[in-house]
């Protein structure tokens, strides 16, 4: 299976301008015959909307430009992010699979970052639900940004059978040291690495680059393998198209090692958040 | 867009005079033009402080604006404001014989500046907090020099159409013959606001009503009757003049990044 990540600067508040910016990576990836490629968050609209954000919403099951994009995607899948208007004024930060010429699955961000240069809760409501959903490439889950940082949402996936996770992301970068690029990456990268080794699932991470009032977008994406081997990245900061084939069969092989998934207790997590729940007081 | 000028002028006198004690200020200093905003600047600091805590600087460049400069001195004396008039001439034109230019926005913009420097000096000198007196309607349009008339330490009508400053003018007794006059930026003899916009602040500020309070969409503006041409020229000015609202970015680089994620309030520590 090949496997591509668009690594790119989206413009602000301008879909015409991102839609072509798909449009040209998707033919491009088409032309190497990619599997599956994916954007950052909010691929077609850019991050720091603030206001924007309403003004520049997609209603999925009538809006023309999404119903473009999934008409590309009868020989490619694809994943892009876009602000979701998914009930009257109810604005979502959203990412969506692209397959078999349709939207086959929305995720909706639940972590909205409200701390320090964040403030998405001013902006977005927040998703319900983390789901593993079939792709012609196994089930999958998909994660955006600060949603990756919660182990939790990983488990959530990997309980749920999630065998590929993808997890976009639009993170500006911060920090800095004498280590070339941001020290946020290493964040990314432990999470990564975490994820895919002992939940055995291939992680694809892809962030963005450029510049919105002054946060720089860090870069840096990556793909991790089911052993928690890193098996390709891109550039700090840099625009990048990074195609890498990946075998799915490893997925098999890692689990037969350790079986992690199998061994797993689902019920016993449940029962004991149940109790802990239970227990919360003000 | 009609309010209550009883209670804006409460509202904004407790302000200006909260803003000034905070930051240990017993005088409010201004630039008086002549025009409307100033005027009601300069009553609503007079309310405020008393006059005689209130200083007016009035900044004519030659003869250009005789007229209004003689308006902004009877009004000054008229509040007992102390008044300064200091002639920017000497600045302006030594300045444009060394580095000529005819264009006479940037002629505009450089007394603007040149005003807003003597602004700053004599706040200074004097221990007198700026007053700035740009509406609501220049902010959001960037009908201003950056760092120009843009420039103060506080800004009582930032809030207030320009229309709606009128409102708050008549409550307030300003001169009619200010209220009348036409608007003008002073950026050149006989310029008109509303001339050069193409449209008169009435027709704008109803738009910009719809368009920033009711938060409209231009398509749900113009199914109201607004004409498509003022849409898109007053929504378009709106998004050219973003910078003139922020202040310069700063790229992030370290884990706390002034502007970014550090985050205190104007008013900490006062």
């Amino acid at each position: 299976m090949k496997i591509a990540l668009a690594q790119i600067s989206p413009k602000l508040g301008d879909l015409e301008h991102n839609l072509q910016i798909h449009i040209d990576y998707i033919k491009k990836a088409k032309k190497k015959n990619v599997d599956l490629l994916i954007f950052p968050e909010l691929s077609l609209t850019g991050y720091t909307l603030k206001d924007m954000v309403e003004e520049i919403a997609l209603e999925p099951r009538t809006d023309p430009l999404l119903k473009k994009l999934a008409g590309m995607s009868r020989d490619i899948s694809f994943v892009a992010g876009f602000v979701e208007e998914k009930e009257k004024g109810l604005f979502l930060n959203s990412a969506a699979f692209f397959s078999e010429g349709k939207i086959s699955h929305i995720h909706r961000k639940i972590y909205l970052p409200t701390y320090g240069m964040f403030e998405e809760l001013k902006f977005f409501g927040q998703g319900k639900n983390f789901h593993s959903f079939d792709t012609p490439f196994g089930k999958t889950g998909m994660l955006i940004c600060y949603d990756f940082l919660h182990i939790s949402s990983s488990y959530l996936l990997f309980v749920g059978g999630a065998e590929i996770i993808i997890a976009i992301s639009a993170a500006p970068g911060r920090g800095i040291s004498d280590d070339k690029g941001y020290a946020s990456t290493r964040m990314w990268e432990l999470m990564g690495e975490t994820v895919s080794h002992f939940f055995q699932t291939f992680v694809i991470y892809c962030n963005r680059v450029g510049f919105e009032d002054g946060k720089s977008f860090a870069g840096g994406s990556f793909i991790y393998n089911p052993g928690g081997q890193l098996v390709a990245k891109s550039p700090h900061v840099d625009e990048d198209f990074l195609v890498k084939d990946i075998d799915l069969e490893e997925i098999r092989r890692f689990r037969k090692s350790r079986p992690y998934y199998r061994d797993e207790k689902p019920e016993i997590t449940l029962e004991a958040f149940k109790r802990i729940v239970a227990r919360y007081e003000d | 867009m009609k309010i209550n000028p009883g209670f804006v002028e409460k509202l904004l006198t407790r302000f200006i005079k909260e803003e000034l004690s905070k930051f240990d200020f017993k005088k409010g200093i201004l630039g008086l033009s002549g025009g409307l905003d100033s005027a009601v600047c300069a009553c609503l600091a007079a309310r405020a402080l008393g006059p005689q805590n209130v200083i007016a600087l009035i900044l004519p460049y030659k003869e250009t604006f005789g007229r209004d400069a003689q308006d902004a001195k009877e009004m000054a004396q008229g509040l007992g404001l102390q008044t300064r008039i200091i002639d920017i001439s000497p600045m302006i034109d030594t300045y444009f014989t060394l580095h000529p230019m005819k264009s006479r926005i940037l002629k505009g913009n450089k007394m603007a500046r040149e005003r807003m420097s003597i602004l700053y000096d004599f706040s200074a000198r004097e221990k007198a907090l700026i007053l700035g007196t740009s509406n609501k309607t220049e902010l959001l349009l960037g009908y201003g020099t950056i760092h120009g008339d843009m420039a103060c330490a506080i800004n009582p009508l930032g809030d207030l159409y320009k229309t709606q400053v009128r409102q708050l003018a008549r409550h307030m007794m300003v001169p009619d013959k200010i209220i009348k006059k036409k608007p003008t930026a002073g950026l050149w003899a006989g310029q008109s606001d509303e001339s050069e916009l193409g449209l008169s602040y009435t027709r704008i500020d109803k738009v910009l009503y719809q368009h920033v309070d009711l938060k409209k969409s231009k398509k749900e503006i113009l199914s109201e009757g607004f004409p498509d041409k003022d849409v898109e020229k007053i929504l378009g000015l709106i998004k050219g003049s973003e910078f003139k609202r922020h202040l310069p970015p700063i790229p992030k680089i370290s884990a706390r990044t002034v502007g970014h994620d550090f985050l205190y309030p104007y008013d900490r520590d006062k």
